[in-house]
């Protein structure tokens, strides 16, 4: 049950989002859990119901939770997203390039982000833009 | 309710990282052999997650190892070797065969983690060794947090080898690197054949794969020649060994592999570092060569 780790981080950074818009709570968070991590998203979710009742909202916290392809490049050239390995039990991304047999590595579908925060809508009717997620700061 | 938009999973973020990696990787991907996802890199970390609004969790994690790596490796010259898998799988076991061969002169510390208890470390202490007992409580696993915490009570100054037991469990530890050069998981012909199967992304995430206690494979029923052509279909180029570590057998390829993964590691450095400063990194490893050296 390792979730409940990662539960604790990721609230952590929703947390620091929140602040660096100005805001000390929030209401949503949407969290993308790679298919070849190994966080269960059922239990994740469940975590962080738990971990956000216990430190942050008075209400109930939304969470979204979105699931993100393996997606590999091989330096022979092929890239996407590798098949899976029937023969195993539970989901597994075959690591055997389909172009040259060499060893491919994940570029992405092993990770686990905090992809936005929504925020509580501001009292004095200020523009929500402004505050927003933490996707505000990537433009760049 | 003001929701916000989502950025597409397509972001800059992989590429920053294929660059990162096209840098600090070309050229050895055959020399390195297979890497696990969480493997220590060097460069390839350096790419700045704090920066990004989108925060990579798992990311965090592994950055808390590289530091670990840093001062453990780097700092210390010390070989660090994980050894992960499911309780009764012999891991215990295992590295106590590893400490019996060593040479008389080689420290070696062992962090032992468990859920609870001292018997695996009074297990340790018998063979003179330095260790430090880590029980976890209601952790399934060990993170660098712990492994830190740990390395307060060892001698680091002193140590030339370091084994890291984690917690016998085999899915919460995948994401939890401890920033070793060797990420070995074991199991064993008595969890069942199909046991490789079952835990694929772990295997995918380690560095070599010990299939042990084949000695009695054939009381399980265990199909040895099955399990190890799983692995290879599951994590291509991973090293498999099979021992039987009550016996003493199957060591020596293992404790072989085990100096590999430290040659290869320095020579990763040279490569990454071919700017003039090598030689800091050089010297820092030289004590763990020679001592992975004596092992033959």
């Amino acid at each position: 049950m390792h979730e409940f780790s990662i539960a604790t981080q990721v609230l952590d950074a929703a947390r620091e989002a929140a602040a660096d818009h100005g805001a000390d709570t929030f209401e949503g968070i949407t969290v993308s859990v790679g298919d070849a991590s190994h966080v269960n998203p059922d239990q994740l979710e469940t975590c962080l119901d738990a971990a956000a009742d216990s430190t942050i909202t008075d209400g109930d916290l939304t969470i979204d939770i979105e699931t993100e392809p393996a997606y590999a490049e091989c330096a022979c050239g092929w890239s996407g997203e590798p098949g899976e390995i029937d023969r195993a039990l539970a989901y597994a991304p075959n690591l055997t390039c389909p172009e040259c047999d060499a060893r491919l590595e994940l570029q992405a579908g092993n990770e686990c982000r905090l992809m936005s925060v929504t925020l509580p809508e501001t009292d004095d009717g200020s523009d929500p833009d402004a505050a927003g997620s933490p996707d505000a700061n990537t433009t760049d | 309710m003001y929701h916000t938009s989502r950025h597409p999973l397509t972001d800059a973020t992989p590429i920053d990282r294929l660059l990162d990696r096209l840098l600090s990787d070309s050229g050895q991907s055959g020399l390195l052999g297979p890497l696990g996802a969480h493997r220590m890199g060097h460069g390839e970390d350096d790419h700045e997650h704090g920066g990004d609004a989108e925060a990579d969790i798992l990311a965090q994690f592994a950055e808390q190892a590289d530091d670990l790596h840093e001062r453990v490796v780097h700092d210390h010259g010390i070989f660090v070797a994980e050894f992960l898998g499911a309780t009764g799988s012999g891991k215990t076991r295992l590295i106590e065969r590893l400490i019996e061969r060593a040479p008389d002169d080689e420290e070696i510390g062992v962090i032992v983690g468990d859920v609870a208890g001292e018997d695996d470390a009074t297990r340790f202490r018998e063979l003179g060794v330095s260790v430090a007992n880590v029980n976890t409580g209601k952790e399934c696993h060990l993170d660098p947090s712990l492994v830190e915490g740990a390395l307060e009570d060892l001698d680091l100054d002193a140590l030339d080898t370091l084994y890291i037991e984690n917690v016998g469990n085999m899915v919460c530890p995948a994401d939890f690197p401890l920033g070793a050069q060797a990420r070995v998981l074991v199991v064993s012909a008595t969890e069942g054949d199909d046991v490789v199967r079952k835990h694929p992304l772990l295997f995918q995430a380690c560095d070599g794969a010990v299939i042990n206690k084949v000695d009695i494979a054939e009381a399980v029923n265990a199909d040895l020649d099955l399990m190890e052509s799983d692995v290879s279909e599951i994590a291509p180029e991973m090293p498999t060994f099979r021992t039987s570590a009550e016996h003493g057998d199957g060591l020596d390829e293992l404790a072989t592999f085990l100096d590999e993964r430290g040659h290869v590691h320095a020579s990763d450095h040279e490569h990454t570092h071919a700017d003039g400063q090598t030689h800091e990194h050089d010297h820092s490893h030289e004590d763990g060569h020679d001592h992975a050296h004596k092992h033959d």
